[in-house]
């Protein structure tokens, strides 16, 4: 009940916020534009739902940091915690709640993104769009946001300063985002593997490469997203480039890649609780 | 079972020793001024008894709770003032009320709170990014007063409310004290304390270097106020200085000032001066707990007493 109490006030907060309601109508707006300018071009919404998830991967995650990384920090430096914890609340009930309530909002921005894009779809789009690949992908869609947005509340538990928070989620997307995918040509999880390689000697082989390759939760919701193309993997180059929907290798199966991101959840999770437990407020 | 029991406690933090070594015990009914400038350990004091940080060596109970393994037994039971605690920016004050009595599972009504604590019921439906320090310390009074707690801590209350704030913050600690609940009122500023508290702890520099009544701490300073006598020309002062209880006698042109050690020497001390020359008009200043709590809080003592009209004028009489 306390920890109900806590959520819904930070909710109420958030839904007053304007910016917060800024961050949900920008990523909504954003989403249907990739649908309204692209129904010329294919066919079936699924292809744009591709498009869509690499979108989500790389850009979401800045999205979800301003919902998320002052979540703890920010109430920490104007004392408003000190309103919460003086009353009888855990930290535990304070930590959740803080979390239920950013989580919410991210999932505000997800369902609003995808009706409003399956709206679209539906309207303009040659061939009506599957309510149950949709649904799929918000699905997955979700349990990448469940991952960043542990990351970032953990950050916020974890950091004694505003400017550490967002340091924290900063440093975050780089390592999980442009560190993972390999945006920067010279530094980049490839590269490092590489020089892993050669201080050490050994080989790294292919399949343990897709395994490391797999540990963000951004690649790690690629992957999950496999289902939603199930049975028309031959329509789109870019399908079979990127999913291999026969593998049995452990690093192709959409339940392994969804267990990486709700792993990443629940260990920042415990992390970030841990550490605000042990915290000084006030 | 006191109210609030400190056993050796010190914080530190770093090489900082915020609170060293307090023994302080707080009797359930009592109205308690928590004394001391700003940085003296006041409020690293109330942050532990609240569980928001851990002391480094002691302990603290608070009715008969230990405040780092009971932490939730000792919120459930207390109502807060924090200092310097912040709102969400976009609830109103009553929803912030609401959710308080919510989570003391009280049966309060919030609008007779609001009400008590004079916070306008236009303004306790405004979003609480708004408010002035005066009406967020009001929204904050009510939400101390939630569930009739056994023990008010209240940090800096009167920081930010206006005279009529104060007076109500006054009346409302009575209340409070009437109804058998225990009051700990932190402050630096003194003579709103003065008024309510039956007794008194100051604090300096993390020690606690007085603990009394405050009748008793002035007798204690030895300081029973100032005569401070305008003279049609100044007398022979040696018949004033051999007035019992009469500690210095100074002069200007024309007016005597008579510092007594005992409050019963200022009218003696007085008649020998309209003895022996006209006395134009007199002024009287007894001891303010400001200069007291100077004396304590530097040292001065003497300077203090040497200079009462550097001292805090006098705050009593109608409020």
């Amino acid at each position: 009940m306390r920890l109900a109490t806590i959520a819904r006030d930070d909710f109420t907060n958030a839904r007053r916020s304007s910016i917060v309601l800024a961050v949900i109508g920008v990523f909504t707006v954003l989403v249907a534009m990739i649908f309204a300018s692209e129904y010329g071009i294919y066919d079936e919404p699924y292809r744009t739902l591709f498009d869509v998830s690499a979108f989500v991967s790389f850009v979401f995650p800045l999205f979800l940091a301003p919902l998320a990384y002052l979540s703890i920090a920010g109430d920490r430096m104007d004392g408003t915690i000190k309103y919460v914890m003086g009353l009888p609340n855990s930290r535990a009930e304070y930590f959740f709640g803080k979390f239920v309530s950013r989580l919410s909002v991210a999932t505000a921005a997800v369902v609003l993104g995808m009706f409003v894009s399956f709206v679209i779809a539906f309207a303009t789009y040659v061939q009506a769009p599957s309510v149950e690949r949709f649904a799929v992908f918000t699905g997955v869609t979700l349990a990448y946001t469940v991952s960043f947005v542990s990351i970032f509340v953990a950050i916020s538990a974890a950091a004694s300063s505003r400017s550490r928070a967002m340091f924290g989620a900063l440093g975050a997307y780089f390592l999980f985002v442009v560190f993972w995918f390999g945006f920067f040509p010279v530094i980049n999880l490839g590269t490092i593997l590489d020089t892993v390689e050669s201080l050490l000697g050994v080989t790294i082989s292919d399949n343990t490469r897709s395994y490391v390759q797999l540990l963000s939760p951004a690649t790690a919701y690629l992957q999950s997203t496999e289902p939603v193309y199930a049975g028309v993997f031959d329509q789109y180059q870019s399908f079979q480039m990127n999913f291999q929907p026969g593998s049995d290798k452990l690093h192709d199966q959409t339940w392994f890649a969804v267990l990486v991101m709700l792993a990443w959840s629940a260990v920042s999770l415990a992390v970030g609780y841990l550490s605000f437990r042990r915290s000084e407020l006030g | 079972m006191a109210a609030i029991r400190t056993d050796d406690l010190t914080k530190r933090f770093g090489d900082v020793v915020a609170v060293d070594g307090l023994d302080l015990t707080v009797e359930e009914g009592e109205v308690f001024g928590f004394l001391g400038p700003n940085g003296a350990g006041k409020s690293t004091t109330i942050n532990v008894l609240l569980g928001f940080i851990e002391p480094s060596s002691g302990g603290a109970e608070v009715l008969g709770a230990d405040v780092t393994t009971h932490s939730r037994a000792v919120r459930e039971r207390i109502g807060l003032l924090p200092e310097g605690y912040g709102l969400y920016e976009n609830l109103t004050g009553r929803e912030h009320l609401v959710s308080a009595i919510e989570t003391k599972e009280a049966d309060d009504d919030p609008d007779e709170l609001l009400d008590r604590v004079g916070l306008d019921p236009e303004d306790a439906r405004r979003a609480a990014g708004g408010y002035s320090k005066g009406m967020q310390q009001r929204l904050g009074l009510a939400i101390a007063l939630v569930g009739e707690p056994d023990l008010l801590v209240l940090d800096e209350p009167s920081s930010g409310l206006d005279p009529k704030g104060i007076k109500l913050l006054r009346n409302i600690v009575r209340e409070e004290a009437d109804r058998g609940a225990t009051v700990f009122f932190s402050s630096h500023i003194l003579d709103q304390v003065e008024k309510v508290c039956d007794r008194v702890g100051i604090m300096a520099e993390g020690e606690l270097v007085a603990l009394d009544t405050l009748d008793e701490l002035r007798t204690e300073m030895g300081v029973g106020g100032v005569v401070e006598a305008t003279v049609d020309a100044v007398p022979d002062l040696e018949p004033v200085r051999a007035v019992d209880g009469v500690r210095d006698v100074t002069a200007t042109e024309d007016v005597v000032t008579v510092t007594c050690g005992d409050p019963a020497a200022k009218m003696p001390a007085l008649r020998r001066i309209d003895d022996a020359a006209t006395v134009e008009d007199i002024g009287i200043e007894t001891t303010s707990l400001e200069s007291l709590f100077e004396e304590y809080t530097n040292g001065e003592h003497e300077a203090v007493a040497a200079q009462p009209e550097k001292a805090a004028p006098v705050t009593g009489g109608e409020d």
